[in-house]
């Protein structure tokens, strides 16, 4: 992720790539080959003194707490973006948070899907009352990534569990196209030996009443690309969204549906997917303009709060 | 009409791979038939039955069988091939599963079970003196000799394309030794260099600011009645195509992935100058043998 962005951020017009920091021998040595006069360093205290506007930080999720402390409490850096999920539990997501509010100024944390068209488009209808009062919803995220491994590799728990690494896309959506939300029932499952977490299932609430079910797995079989989807039930029809099409059948009889052609999907800069260019793009406009850039560490700090509730219900607290 | 004169009506592999870029669930209902290695040979010699004369395909395993179907079918004579490497998805998954570390061992490890001594060679320096292109170069003579041991003689390799995910990137750092290295290598091997990319008026602005010769390279990127995936805009890319002056530009996505029927979308790219051939992805026999006949008809007059 830390190349993609730095890519991305190296093509925007108002950014100049300054520093690169990795903690492996090879990685740093291709690193300074490969980035001409960018200082390439070993460790995130050696960007001080380096002037910097923001840090990206992409590391593992265990990290984040102690890399965004360092940047924050050596004044490295005052905006901050953090990939998902913020950190490895709502408790240091706080502490984050806290440290974020004394020490820095723009935060914000790589829930890229609310950057895809489709996704953007649920959220504008459900803000246009299009679909009445949310009833209820199901959401899944699924993806072969580990489908057919016995074993639970290095890669599954270096990922944080398929709760961070995908299920927290599906919640924070639900966070934010409904608000907050608490969970009533939860199952977590290990579907290799070991102790990996490859597949949960939970209940959600919202206080007046709306009702959500999440299925996530990272051993489903034919997701040769990770697909999030959710189906809304409002008071005036149904919606289905995921990342290549939107459908939306109202109860009066008016049906239809959008694909990514149909929403402008183009970017200045393509790479990966367009909703990373128009991620950094709003980070970097935030940081110019000295707004405040959503999702912060404040709001994604709610999707680790939700994770741990999962995982409270489910009888594995960490 | 010469091989150099003829437009170039590629069989793309995407269905091969179970890949839909309208919708991912598009691609699951239509099952894993597709991704049946002889399934696939017979689509490809349904095509170049019906006006297609050659392959675009990301370089994998399925495709290689694919190669060495159709060659024990008769079907590699002339057979034009433009190969995309590296093929990202399996790289990145293996990535994801054994992470960075233990891919770049299992990369090397391939490398000398296939006993090919020059890519051993470079490959070995490469590490050595931690230099890219060096490892750019062992990774091309290993993939080549792939494509050619399934091909056989009677095909003609005649490009290989980095894939967009490396072209992009490059482009991105604005690495012009990479793609200067990347160019001389291919010449000095008689293949040509091409680059895959979603960013196309981005590419040519930046070779001409280095001063990479068009007329080496082939470029394939989207072009579409719809603008998808052609970036920055549909009319960008158009206006940066009509200024152009050599026709090396493969149009992929003209379908925009199944969003447009083959008239419209045959319609567009008929209108369109400086395109030197398509790649459509097929996945059904009869699908097959209509959409070459339109192409081959609407393109070649």
């Amino acid at each position: 992720m830390g190349l993609l962005h730095a890519s991305i951020l190296n093509v925007l017009p108002s950014v100049e790539l300054k520093a690169v920091c990795d903690k492996s021998s090879v990685i740093l040595r291709f690193s300074r080959k490969i980035f001409g006069g960018v200082n390439v360093v070993n460790d995130v205290e050696k960007f001080s003194g380096l002037d910097l506007d923001a840090v990206y930080i992409t590391t593992p999720i265990f990290s984040h707490l102690i890399v965004t402390k360092n940047v924050y409490l050596n004044g490295i850096a005052p905006n901050v973006f953090v990939e998902k999920t913020l950190a490895s539990s709502y408790d240091e997501a706080e502490e984050l948070c806290n440290l974020a509010q004394s020490f820095g100024n723009i935060n914000m944390v790589g829930y890229m899907k609310r950057f895809a068209v489709t996704f953007r488009k649920a959220k504008e209808l459900l803000d246009q009352d299009t679909l009445g009062e949310p009833i209820s919803f199901e959401a899944y995220a699924y993806s072969s990534d580990f489908f057919g491994n016995k074993k639970s590799s290095k890669g599954s728990s270096y990922r944080g569990g398929v709760l961070r690494d995908s299920g927290c896309h599906l919640v924070d959506l639900a966070l934010w196209f409904f608000g907050d939300l608490r969970v009533d029932s939860a199952k977590l499952e290990s579907l290799t030996e070991g102790h990996s977490e490859d597949s949960a299932y939970f209940r959600v609430k919202r206080s007046n009443a709306l009702v959500g079910e999440f299925n996530v797995s990272w051993c489903k079989e034919n997701y040769r690309l990770p697909e999030f989807c959710l189906l809304i039930k409002g008071s005036k029809g149904i919606m289905r969204v995921n990342d290549d099409k939107l459908e939306l059948n109202l109860d009066i009889g008016k049906s239809f549906r959008w694909y990514r052609h149909d929403l402008n999907d183009n970017v200045r800069f393509w790479l990966g997917a367009p909703e990373y260019f128009r991620e950094d793009e709003y980070f970097v406009r935030s940081v110019l303009e000295g707004h405040r850039a959503e999702p912060s560490f404040h709001t994604a700090s709610k999707v680790d709060y939700i994770i741990d509730q999962v995982k409270h219900r489910a009888g594995r607290n960490e | 009409m010469n091989n150099e004169t003829k437009k170039l009506l590629l069989v793309g592999d995407n269905p091969f791979h179970g890949i839909s870029h309208l919708s991912q669930e598009r691609a699951r209902v239509r099952g894993n038939t597709m991704t049946y290695p002889k399934y696939a040979a017979d689509l490809v010699i349904t095509s170049l039955e019906n006006g297609a004369n050659g392959l675009m395909f990301s370089v994998s395993e399925l495709t290689l069988s694919i190669l060495r179907i159709i060659r024990r079918m008769g079907g590699s004579k002339r057979l034009r091939l433009y190969a995309i490497v590296p093929y990202a998805y399996e790289y990145v998954r293996l990535g994801v599963q054994i992470g960075m570390p233990g891919l770049a061992k299992k990369f090397m490890k391939q490398i000398v079970v296939s006993r090919n001594v020059r890519a051993i060679a470079m490959g070995l320096k490469g590490v050595v003196t931690v230099d890219p292109v060096a490892i750019l170069k062992t990774y091309l003579i290993y993939e080549i000799s792939r494509i050619k041991s399934s091909a056989g003689k009677q095909a003609n390799l005649e490009s290989v394309l980095l894939h967009e995910a490396i072209t992009d990137m490059a482009l991105a750092y604005n690495l012009d030794w990479l793609f200067k290295s990347y160019v001389g290598f291919m010449l000095d091997l008689g293949i040509k260099p091409g680059f895959n990319t979603r960013n196309f008026t981005h590419l040519l602005n930046k070779f001409r600011e280095w001063n990479i010769d068009l007329r080496e390279t082939i470029i394939a990127t989207p072009f579409n009645k719809v603008g998808f995936q052609m970036n920055p805009s549909k009319t960008d890319c158009e206006k940066a195509l009509a200024n152009i002056t050599e026709s090396n530009i493969i149009a992929i996505s003209i379908l925009a992935a199944g969003y447009l029927k083959p008239l419209e979308a045959v319609n567009y790219i008929k209108g369109l100058p400086n395109i030197r051939g398509v790649a459509v992805g097929v996945s059904k026999e009869q699908h097959a043998r209509a959409t070459f006949k339109l192409l081959k008809e609407k393109l070649e007059r």
